[in-house]
């Protein structure tokens, strides 16, 4: 996240130069910041630099497609939002698509207003997926602190057991229980359990 | 009624009518020479028979003088037509034996004229009744002329002559002819010749009886004649038989038969012919009626094709419609052929027309239906296409749309931004051509039409057809590759049909790659100059490649190993290139096929 606090940008990538320049026209005309690139693999070549913002992809490309492209965000470090455009919808293409996490999937003759909606919902996406990304590795941050004891009694603590539960489970005595809890609210920086589950959440969004 | 007296009327008579039989053939044919000179003998021997029966009935010694002196004319007359007539008739002997038999023979007749009594007598003294054939008849006696001897050194050169001829002639081939004519001329000749030297000089007392001889003579010849003209008859009737046998079998095969004679334009043609050329039957025909009945647009043609066969002497064909009289129309096929019947000849055509209307509509009907099915092929493979050129179409569209809609955005700024929007403008322009130009090349190919062939470029041809296909191939995931150099000279065919050979292979060249990894989908559209004045094309795919027991039968109908396919594609091409005097054929390699075709390069380039 080398720029995150730049404005977001519409990469623009499309192998037909007329229609390149057309769209990223509409883009600039409509606030956006845009970059154009001509093949997929040139855009993912630049990917390490790309900084916030959405997709703006032709499906059929030669050499690297559409979907391939997308395959590769979605490995990446930046994860962009794609946002499909074709000269065909074609059903089975955009299902496919759609399944594999693209914002949207438009023709190339779509209005002017889907478009830009498209954008607009690509660039927040991005912009709070950002976010998530953001404060998830501060509070995994915070539990890199923890002791290996401490995150037992963690892990204890979340699943909604009670000190005497724990000092059972871990044969341990009550009251170094409490201890634990202590040092944990402290190191993490939070008030309540409520608070600390929220922010276990946050930093293990798929619940690791 | 005395038998001498009929005797030698008769033999005269005779004579005549052979003399007046012979020259009415001649007068008919002026060719047969031969029997001119027949008559001209026949008619001498009948006077040579009326001086004879004037020496035997002569009452006095001048008297038997003057019909010796006379005898002498048709004698000179008898020879000389013989000399002509052996001449003709055998056609051979020394022309200057004959001129010297004429010569002398015509010296004789001089001498005969002079101071002497004749060529015979100086004088003839006194007459003497001799008893022949029952009665008495008068033979001369007197002093002989030694003249005579010019007379009979003319009959010797006469049998030298008739003899060398008919050696001549014998030696040819012509036997038959050289026994009757030479050998009777011989032996008739040479009879009468000892006749009048034993009886002239006086050895022999007896009436000059030369004239039975010489009938023996007439006879022989008149024999002879009549027996070719009877072979002519065998020959005419033959001819007839022929010319039926031939007019049966031109009937039978629709074939009219003609003979046209250029210099005074008239036509001989079997009957079948007027109703053919739509003639009334019986109606006489000539090149300038039948010109007028050509269709217009095949008139000049078909003209200067006549005169082309007569100028150069040549063979002559051509096809040409007529137009008949009840409106309707009817082709006809004519081969003929110059010819010149002998010297001096007019030059004459013979030919044969035959009625190939039928042949006609059937090719008709049969380029309407390549047509059909040339159109049907390209209509399915534009289909084939379709969601490709839809892309293609929608390509450019986008672009007009996204640009006009931030044309409208730049327009409310304040101010706007002008000179962008000029820009977009122009885009917009480039754009919708585009478009258009897409449509064009679809509507080309979905037109139903025949075929206009005009030079073309090659190169341009296949990037015409790579803009049609590039969005199928970027979604089969195919890389496309032409390689025509420049210096490629243009060719000559028709645009719509030879792209769409060009679409059919390389769909076809993509099709079979579609199990091929990613990175081998390659396809080269290749072309290089060749021999023949033609320009070979080479589209080679990566795919799989073709059995090579399928290679032959590729290009029949409905052969196809694709489950949804047609199997017309390919035979579809090899009519359109065939159409085009070309060839399609394909390879087959571990590398994948490759479907060739040759077309002919302009002859304007």
């Amino acid at each position: 996240m080398t720029n995150g606090s730049s404005q977001p940008t519409v990469f623009v990538v499309d192998d037909d130069p007329s229609f390149r320049r057309a769209v990223s026209r509409l883009l600039r005309a409509a606030g956006h910041q845009v970059k154009v690139f001509c093949s997929g693999s040139e855009f993912v070549a630049s990917l390490p630099a790309a900084g916030p913002g959405c997709v703006v992809a032709d499906l059929q490309m030669p050499g690297l497609g559409g979907l391939d492209l997308q395959a590769a965000l979605a490995g990446s470090a930046n994860p962009l939002p794609v946002l499909f455009l074709t000269g065909h919808g074609d059903i089975p293409t955009s299902v496919h698509a759609m399944r594999l996490g693209a914002e949207d999937f438009l023709t190339k003759r779509a209005p002017r207003e889907a478009l830009l909606e498209a954008v607009g919902r690509a660039l927040a996406r991005d912009a709070r997926e950002r976010a998530e990304r953001t404060r998830g590795q501060e509070a995994r941050a915070r539990f890199d602190a923890l002791t290996g004891r401490e995150r037992e009694v963690l892990e204890h603590v979340l699943r909604g057991q009670l000190n005497k539960q724990i000092a059972g489970d871990l044969g341990i005595h009550e009251r170094t229980v409490k201890l634990h809890r202590t040092a944990i609210t402290t190191k993490v920086g939070v008030q309540s359990v409520a608070e600390l589950t929220q922010l276990w959440m946050e930093a293990f969004p798929k619940g690791q | 009624m005395s038998w001498v007296t009929i005797i030698w009327s008769m033999a005269a008579s005779a004579c005549l009518t052979l003399a007046a039989m012979h020259f009415l053939i001649w007068a008919r044919r002026r060719a047969a020479r031969a029997d001119l000179l027949f008559a001209l003998a026949s008619a001498a021997t009948a006077a040579y028979a009326g001086c004879e029966l004037w020496m035997m009935r002569s009452q006095t010694p001048q008297e038997f003088a003057l019909a010796v002196r006379w005898l002498h004319v048709p004698a000179w007359a008898l020879i000389v037509s013989l000399v002509a007539f052996a001449h003709v008739y055998l056609r051979a002997g020394r022309l200057w034996l004959a001129w010297t038999v004429c010569g002398a023979r015509t010296l004789a007749l001089l001498l005969n004229f002079g101071p002497a009594a004749n060529l015979n007598y100086r004088e003839v003294t006194s007459l003497r009744q001799v008893p022949f054939l029952g009665e008495a008849v008068s033979v001369g006696t007197g002093v002989p002329n030694p003249w005579m001897l010019v007379g009979q050194l003319s009959l010797l050169l006469f049998v030298a002559f008739v003899a060398d001829t008919s050696l001549a002639a014998w030696r040819r081939g012509d036997r038959r002819q050289a026994l009757v004519v030479g050998g009777s001329l011989v032996f008739f000749a040479t009879g009468g010749a000892i006749d009048a030297v034993l009886i002239l000089w006086g050895i022999v007392q007896a009436p000059l009886t030369a004239t039975l001889l010489y009938l023996g003579l007439v006879a022989a010849m008149g024999y002879q004649l009549s027996e070719d003209a009877l072979s002519a008859a065998r020959l005419t009737d033959d001819l007839s038989e022929r010319d039926q046998q031939m007019t049966l079998a031109a009937d039978a095969a629709d074939l009219g038969l003609w003979v046209w004679t250029a210099s005074q334009d008239t036509v001989w043609a079997t009957e079948n012919l007027n109703p053919m050329l739509g003639f009334a039957p019986g109606e006489p025909i000539s090149a300038e009626a039948f010109l007028t009945r050509v269709h217009p647009d095949d008139r000049e043609p078909t003209w200067q094709a006549l005169q082309r066969a007569l100028d150069e002497k040549s063979e002559y064909s051509t096809e040409y419609r007529v137009l008949l009289p009840d409106g309707r129309q009817r082709w006809i096929a004519a081969r003929g052929r110059v010819e010149r019947p002998g010297r001096g000849g007019a030059p004459r055509m013979l030919g044969v027309c035959l009625d190939i209307s039928a042949r006609k509509q059937d090719e008709a009907e049969m380029l309407r239906l390549h047509a059909d099915l040339a159109h049907a092929s390209r209509v399915s493979t534009l289909s084939q296409l379709a969601s490709g050129l839809a892309h293609e179409l929608n390509q450019p569209l986008g672009a007009i749309l996204r640009n006009a809609e931030a044309a409208e955005l730049l327009l409310r700024r304040d101010p706007p931004d002008l000179e962008e929007v000029q820009a977009i403008l122009a885009d917009i322009c480039k754009d919708d051509q585009r478009a258009g130009e897409v449509i064009d090349h679809m509507r080309a190919l979905l037109k139903r039409r025949g075929l206009e062939r005009v030079e073309l470029d090659f190169a341009e041809l296949v990037s015409e057809v790579l803009v049609l296909v590039q969005a199928d191939a970027t979604t089969r995931k195919v890389r496309l590759a032409v390689e025509v150099p420049t210096t490629l000279p243009p060719v000559r065919g028709d645009r719509v049909h030879l792209q769409q050979v060009l679409l059919n292979l390389i769909l076809n060249g993509m099709e079979a790659m579609t199990d091929v990894p990613v990175e081998q989908r390659r396809l080269v559209v290749r072309a290089r100059p060749a021999e023949g004045g033609m320009v070979e094309v080479a589209i080679a795919d990566a795919g799989p490649g073709v059995a090579t027991a399928k290679l032959e039968r590729l290009f029949e109908p409905f052969f196809t190993s694709k489950p949804d396919g047609l199997g017309l594609g390919l035979p579809v091409s090899g009519s359109i290139i065939g159409a085009h005097g070309g060839r399609i054929w394909a390879e087959s390699g571990p590398a994948g096929a490759t479907f060739y075709f040759t077309v002919p390069v302009s002859s304007g380039a």
